[in-house]
């Protein structure tokens, strides 16, 4: 129950009954129980045939317990709800609190006459309690309140019509069933439609869908609830209407049973004699709720068989109206790559239980069953289309996709139509030697080709021999060996780089440079000690080096320098000894020890100069 | 003469498997020519655990197939090719088996294309010696005279070389598919929003289906799905693409 039908003239009893509730467990602690009573009391002692009046029968004093339905001819009595009030009041007996339940029951008369409700046993608290006689009149009205009008024909306009000319009060809801065809095909699709109608005076809740089936045809699932208001007879109803289709599958005349729709109404009572029903503008206080099943009328339908003359060999149960559009894709393969052929076929018919069309010239490509896709255009599935995309393999070089051939039955022409689709241009290559999977043990499943013995599995360790490719599941660049061969090469390579480094600096003038300072250095170390005698040969060389010049160039060079007075004199000497040594015909002394270490000194102070 | 045994000992021990690995394959194809594709598929299994090539799984998808096992088959298709990218056989028999499961076939991505015409290792090999040749020309280019020319015909090579090798990287399918993992459990598996069974479906991933582990947790894989999203699937019936990665 969860549709709900939108009125603003009742009030739902679920908040009053809740509001009482409340209001009676308020009380229920303090509540002493008054002198328990037993009323009773019709909203209208006069009604008509179909219209209900209220019986009401208010305990007060305890909890009830009353019959569900009273059985009187001529009348339909159940219990349809009941609503509790309190009371609290002052008296000599200090505070007193009373609750009291009014238990309702729709009288619904069957026929007219004079009607007479009998007493009936109503046990409050344990104790036994009998209501009054009632005495109903019902006069002459319409007839059948719930019986729903004829049912329109086929393309007919959509409005109820009234089964006498009564006001539309005599039926506050009826329900139709509205079929398209009375003449149907078996397994054609006949959409059909539920209507419910409701006065706007009343509200409620319906079922969520009808309940409707039979034997001989199935039933698609329906549609959402589609809400309109309609005025019939002057008077506004709100109609639900459920959308489906029924499909036959007997032959004959096929009867189709009521469709029930569960419905929870709020029918308006009009007020006990005496009582003013202030709330009359909201839908009054005195509307019962009330759980119905709304009916549509018994219907049948003609089912015809399929003509056998000229059905189609490809026929394979299409009913309806159709168009068929085929498409390739690609154009142009590369070998072995298959081609998607699409067949679309668009229209209006038993889409769900259509087959897919017939492949035809397709001896030279391997197919497979082919995809296939629905998608409706209304939401019973009666209008849309259907796609089949059928995954084809050149065996050979093709120019042409295979044909496609379709066969249906259209039931408003009463014959069988097929539409042949030639091929289609494309440029689908053959898997070459080297492409070829090979011959598959199991069969593809190909339309028209007879059915052959499955080829032997032949030939797969001669195509797999052609497979080369890599024995690992990591890549040349994911395995350790390949980075530690290039880890070597990097040292290689900065080794190699270094090398050519050294050397370069070596052959430039800042090299040159730094091996002379170097190997003067080295010199001086020597000169400590090195034989007395060839002390002023080497302290020379050392000059040389030192200063970058031949012997004879040196005093010039020292001129560049800014020497101490006395370093320059004991280089001066040194260069003077050297020169004796050299050139004097006798034989030199030896420099002495102070001497060399006056030297020494003037020579370490000369290395530690810089030049002007 | 004590060593000699040894020795002979030793190379038998180490031939061995080898042996029986040869057997097996014998095996494995004459059962598959029987028919008998089973007992083939048993032994292809083992032959590939021992000695993966390209060619042992197409064999292996070929007995899957025998047997009307697509998802098997194409899993095996899809190893095939993950060894030799340019095996075609092993690429029309992954798309048949793949057509047969109801997969649909994706446009091949350029790395796919680039890996089905070049040999992979072979260029890897070639741009890391051609990488080598750039680096150490290079250095030898610096330290000479006409220096101008060296240097830039050094400088190209590894340019080329860095191109090559990052074009195979991205293109290896064995590195491409490291986290690639195919659905075999039977009827497929479900996509869900988070790792409860009670929580809300996002996908229904039929058998033979690609996804891409991102992470797991417990028996849940947090995977990319074919289309594009993101969502959670019990670790059953889910094998990936390269063994016991």
């Amino acid at each position: 129950m969860d549709t709900k039908m939108d009125s603003i003239s009742v009030i739902r009893p679920s908040r009053r009954t809740g509001f009482f509730l409340a209001a009676a467990c308020l009380f229920a602690a303090s509540a002493l129980a008054f002198a328990q009573e037993v009323t009773t009391q019709l909203s209208s002692q006069q009604t008509r045939v179909g219209q209900p009046v209220q019986m009401m029968v208010t305990v007060t004093g305890g909890r009830a317990e009353l019959p569900q339905t009273l059985s009187v001819n001529g009348l339909q009595i159940n219990l349809a709800g009941q609503r509790s009030s309190s009371s609290a009041q002052f008296g000599s007996g200090g505070f007193q609190a009373t609750t009291s339940t009014t238990y309702i029951y729709l009288v619904v008369p069957q026929f007219e006459g004079e009607f007479m409700i009998p007493a009936f046993d109503v046990t409050v608290g344990g104790r036994a309690f009998q209501t009054k006689p009632m005495r109903l009149s019902v006069g002459t009205g319409s007839a059948g309140g719930q019986a729903p009008p004829p049912q329109s024909a086929p393309g007919q306009p959509q409005q109820p019509r009234s089964s006498s000319s009564s006001s539309t009060n005599a039926r506050p809801y009826f329900a139709e069933l509205i079929l398209t065809k009375k003449k149907a095909y078996v397994g054609e699709v006949v959409p059909a439609e539920l209507r419910f109608y409701f006065s706007s005076r009343m509200s409620g809740q319906l079922g969520d869908r009808p309940n409707f089936g039979g034997e001989g045809f199935t039933v698609q699932k329906f549609s959402n609830a589609a809400r309109r208001e309609q005025v019939i007879d002057g008077e506004t109803f709100q109609v639900f209407s459920f959308q489906t289709s029924i499909t036959p599958v007997k032959i004959g005349t096929l009867a189709i049973p009521v469709a029930k729709l569960d419905a929870r109404l709020q029918v308006p009572g009009s007020a006990p004699q005496g009582i003013p029903d202030i709330f009359g503008n909201l839908g009054g206080m005195f509307s019962q709720s009330q759980d119905v099943a709304i009916e549509t009328k018994p219907s049948s339908i003609e089912v015809l068989p399929l003509p056998k003359e000229g059905r189609p060999d490809d026929f394979s149960g299409a009913i309806g109206q159709f168009t068929m559009d085929v498409t390739a894709s690609p154009k142009k393969t590369e070998p072995g790559e298959p081609v998607t052929l699409t067949a679309n076929i668009a229209g209006k018919g038993n889409f769900e239980s259509m087959a897919a069309p017939t492949l035809t010239a397709d001896e030279d490509w391997r197919s497979y069953p082919p995809a296939e896709k629905i998608t409706t255009a209304d939401s019973i599935g009666f209008t849309g289309e259907k796609k089949f995309d059928f995954t084809l393999v050149a065996r050979k070089d093709q120019t042409l996709t295979p044909g496609l051939t379709f066969s249906y039955f259209d039931p408003d022409a009463s014959k069988f139509e097929t539409i042949v689709q030639p091929p289609l241009p494309v440029d689908a290559r053959a898997a070459t030697a080297s492409t070829a999977p090979g011959p598959l043990p199991s069969t593809p499943i190909t339309t028209d080709a007879p059915a052959t013995p499955p080829p032997a599995p032949t030939g797969t360790p001669d195509i797999a021999a052609m497979a080369s490719g890599a024995s690992s599941w990591l890549s040349i660049l994911q395995r350790r060996d390949f980075w530690l061969a290039n880890a070597a090469l990097a040292i290689a390579w900065l080794a190699v780089a270094t090398i050519l480094n050294v050397r370069r600096f070596a052959a430039s003038s800042a090299g040159a440079r730094a091996a002379r300072r170097r190997k003067a250095h080295q010199l001086l170390a020597e000169l400590r000690a090195t034989d007395p005698k060839l002390f002023d040969e080497k302290a020379v060389q050392y000059l040389c080096i030192r200063l970058e010049t031949d012997p004879l160039s040196i005093s010039p060079r020292l001129d560049a320098l800014t020497l101490p007075d006395d370093v320059r004199s004991a280089i001066e000497k040194i260069l003077h000894r050297e020169a004796e040594s050299k050139y004097a015909t006798g034989t030199s002394t030896p420099p002495s020890s102070e001497i060399r270490a006056e030297a020494l000194a003037a020579l370490a102070k000369l290395e530690a100069c810089r030049e002007k | 003469m004590k060593n000699n045994f040894a020795l002979l000992a030793a190379l038998f021990i180490a031939a061995t498997p080898f042996v029986l690995h040869a057997d097996d394959l014998d095996n494995a194809r004459a059962q598959f020519k029987d028919r008998e594709f089973d007992k083939s598929a048993v032994l292809f299994e083992k032959v590939s655990e021992t000695s993966p090539s390209a060619g042992i799984f197409y064999e292996l998808g070929r007995a899957y197939d025998g047997l009307g096992n697509n998802a098997r088959a194409a899993l095996s298709f899809q190893r095939s090719l993950l060894l030799d990218p340019r095996f075609a056989p092993a690429r029309t028999a992954l798309r048949e088996a793949q057509t047969k499961l109801g997969i649909p076939q994706s446009k091949p991505r350029w790395q796919t294309k680039l890996a089905e015409f070049v040999p992979l290792d072979p260029v890897s090999l070639v741009a890391t010696a051609l990488f080598w040749f750039g680096a150490f020309f290079f250095l030898i280019s610096i330290f000479s005279d006409h220096k101008k020319s060296r240097v830039l015909v050094s400088v190209a090579s590894l340019v080329i070389a860095i191109g090559l090798l990052t074009s195979v990287w991205l293109s290896d399918p064995r590195v491409a598919h490291r986290d690639t993992a195919m659905i075999l459990a039977s009827g497929g598996a479900t996509a869900l929003a988070s790792p409860a069974e009670q929580s809300e479906k996002i996908a229904s991933l039929p058998e033979g289906s690609l996804i891409t582990i991102l992470s797991q947790r417990g028996r849940w894989f947090f995977a990319k799905l074919p289309s594009g999203a993101n969502g959670w699937l019990l670790t059953d019936g889910v094998v990936p693409v390269i063994p016991n990665s």
